[in-house]
């Protein structure tokens, strides 16, 4: 996270450097150039040797341990080794990355990244403000082996993205709780309430993404599933699903922690209120991060991880490239790398992250194939079965959604008491 | 160069009035869409934004008119040369180098309802668990927020304090003291005059300082009010981009209360040198 005043003096600095350079300025060293959307027409093996020995830059979120550990020391090393590519990885998350790029294009400055870890919303608002290049990412080899049924992957926020981002990972929402203070949690969420209605003070959520995406679940489960929200944004649809989620939210809002009247800002100060016993749940956008925070020592031993049955989304993850990228051939070789099997199977795995893959299973050798499935079948490996996880995940939908729950939250509910 | 190293300090300012003016208007930045009165109209009709407003405002002027108290004591107690005063003068300034960052999450490990005080609390007997604690982090009145604040401004305060008394004032005491002013006398006549002029432009600076921060509000203050700089990074890392325009409504009106409160010293100096005359 960023000062606004330090987000508008380094916009400042950049508009001034900017302004000292020239236009025509040469390529730096490092860069390749091209486009990407260029690239792709290109043999791979071109696109490889144009990658040899430059530098990737890459703005991630960079706030889990485990998942530096994954990039930093597995990905990187084999990045160097098998094609000399040097990867650097940048802090920023969503709507940084955005306002990052619309600063680098007003100030006519050369791009900073090669390569962003990107989703749903942020996904939306690069499209919308044309400030990705491709479409480039169907033409990666290992585009060829991504499950091909899956939605879930094709389309982010209900945008198909038609080779515009790269998937790298899929996860599901899921709702961490304590075995030793809560041994049998809430299923559903008319459960979830009754279990609010039993335990005043006990549950909340966080003001980010988890906590939208909670609040989706509650449309969810209120007003008929996902399916009345499908096909776009729908102002009728909206309206008539959040009426019964501003009802329940008055109803149980008084038997939050705190009585509804503070919400914990991100989904790292929900996981703190819980393993302080402040409360006793708290969510995750990957139903596999529990076993990484029990091992990181940050969430107790005995915390596990359920779904809301009627209310738990499924979603994607995904890497694209900026407008102004200067080494588009090298992020679409990280891109490829990041697709790999070896790749997506050590990302799988729950001691290195337990990011779920976007493979097809079917669609590789069998020694990959048997392993993916050994990994799916290792009780210890997931934290829910797969096919809980499949039975009751549900899609996501327009990202307008997203955004009007989180403003009308934030007027009715956050600041609704009149103060 | 002497010349030019103001202007050097100053551009970026300028240069950042004039970029935030255009994108408030629309007609620049992240969702800028060209000329348009609507991150205004939306920003200053926003109940939340004048609560916040407010809440900042008392926030930023208690910890200050605190941090001031507690600091004039602290100089006015221990600024002689004595091994003593040596002692508490360099124990005062220890907090000093502490970011504060590190203070917001000392803040959190201690006065959070979990934390240090509410354990003691119950292992003392005070509360029947350490939850029934009041609560002091995210606090609708800002208690743990202006404490935090206070342990991390005092120093600075003080610091000035301690320099303006070692540098002023103990002429125009001496002679006080010669003409037979008793020690309440000097103080109120000499010391007193001589140390709150000295220190008001310290003041001034903590005030704007605290009124625009973000560390400590951002793990210490309550989300509903929101204060004024947590409303701006809300809107600037907003999911629509439509709001970005609004964090730098805000930003101005932040810049607005900080050149408020340096406008007002001026004035007030200005004033005094009169009387002085």
């Amino acid at each position: 996270m960023a000062r606004p005043l330090l987000l508008l003096t380094a916009g400042l600095a950049m508009t001034l450097s900017a302004a000292c350079q020239k236009d025509d300025a040469a390529p730096s060293g490092t860069a390749v150039g091209g486009n990407a959307a260029v690239w792709a027409e290109h043999p791979w093996d071109d696109i490889v040797a144009a990658a040899q020995g430059t530098e990737v830059r890459w703005r991630m979120w960079r706030g889990d341990p485990s998942i530096n550990a994954f990039i930093e020391g597995w990905v990187a090393p084999r990045l160097l080794e098998t094609y000399g590519i040097i990867l650097r990885t940048v802090d920023a998350q969503g709507p940084e990355i955005v306002n990052q790029l619309v600063v680098e294009r007003e100030a006519r400055a050369r791009g900073f990244a090669d390569l962003v870890w990107i989703n749903g919303e942020t996904f939306h608002q690069l499209m919308e403000e044309g400030l990705l290049q491709g479409p480039w990412a169907h033409r990666i080899p290992h585009a060829a082996l991504l499950d091909s049924t899956s939605t879930t992957l094709l389309e982010d926020f209900e945008r198909p993205i038609e080779g515009w981002e790269s998937p790298w990972g899929r996860v599901q929402f899921a709702m961490i709780y304590d075995t030793l203070r809560t041994p049998s949690p809430p299923r559903t969420v008319a459960e979830l309430g009754a279990w609010i209605q039993a335990n005043p003070g006990r549950f909340t959520h966080d003001q980010a993404f988890s906590g939208v995406t909670f609040l989706k679940g509650l449309m969810y489960a209120l007003a008929g599933g996902h399916e009345p929200f499908q096909g776009g944004f729908s102002e009728e649809a909206y309206a008539a699903g959040t009426e019964p989620v501003w009802q329940w939210l008055e109803v149980h809002t008084p038997l939050f922690w705190r009585r509804g009247t503070v919400y914990p800002a991100s989904v790292a100060e929900l996981h703190r209120l819980f393993a302080n016993q402040e409360v006793d749940f708290s969510f995750s956008n990957n139903e596999n991060e529990v076993t990484t925070k029990v091992r990181q020592g940050i969430l107790p031993p005995s915390a596990r991880a359920t779904v809301l049955r009627d209310a738990t989304i499924a979603n994607a993850h995904y890497v694209g490239i900026p407008f102004n990228a200067q080494n588009p051939a090298g992020a679409m070789v990280v891109a490829n790398f990041l697709l790999s099997p070896e790749a997506q199977l050590e990302k799988q795995r729950p001691e290195v992250w337990g990011d779920g893959t976007v493979l097809g299973i079917d669609r590789l050798a069998p020694r990959w194939r048997d392993a993916f499935i050994e990994l799916e079948e290792d009780p210890s490996a997931r934290a829910i079965p797969r096919d809980t996880l499949d039975l009751y995940g549900r899609p996501e939908i327009a990202p307008e959604y997203h955004i009007r729950i989180l403003e009308d939250w934030r007027r009715r509910v956050r600041g609704g008491r009149g103060g | 160069m002497g010349r030019l190293l103001p202007l050097l300090l100053a551009a970026p300012v300028a240069a950042g009035l004039v970029y935030a003016g255009l994108a408030s208007l629309g007609l620049a930045g992240t969702g800028g869409r060209g000329w348009t009165l609507v991150h205004w109209a939306r920003t200053l009709g926003d109940p939340g934004v004048w609560r916040g407003f407010g809440w900042t405002l008392w926030i930023a002027g208690a910890s200050t008119a605190l941090a001031t108290g507690i600091a004039v004591l602290l100089a006015v107690a221990f600024r002689g040369g004595s091994r003593r005063d040596h002692l508490a003068r360099l124990l005062t300034l220890a907090p000093l180098p502490i970011p504060h960052l590190v203070a917001g999450v000392s803040g959190v490990l201690i006065l959070g309802q979990s934390g240090v005080l509410a354990r003691l609390g119950y292992a003392l007997g005070w509360v029947a668990s350490p939850a029934d604690m009041p609560p002091l982090v995210a606090d609708p009145w800002g208690i743990g927020l202006i404490l935090s604040l206070i342990w991390k401004e005092v120093p600075f305060l003080a610091l000035v304090a301690f320099s303006v008394l070692a540098s002023r004032g103990a002429q125009l005491e001496e002679a006080a003291r010669t003409l037979g002013a008793r020690p309440f006398a000097t103080f109120r006549w000499i010391t007193w005059p001589v140390l709150w002029r000295g220190i008001l432009p310290a003041v001034v600076a903590v005030f704007a300082f605290v009124a625009g921060s973000w560390e400590l509000p951002s793990l210490l203050a309550p989300s509903d009010p929101l204060a004024l700089s947590l409303q701006i990074l809300e809107r600037q890392t907003d999911p629509s981009l439509a709001r970005r325009g609004e964090a730098f409504v805000l930003t101005l009106l932040s810049l607005g209360l900080a050149l408020f409160a340096v406008l007002l010293h001026e004035t007030l100096r200005a004033r005094w040198a009169v009387l002085e005359r």
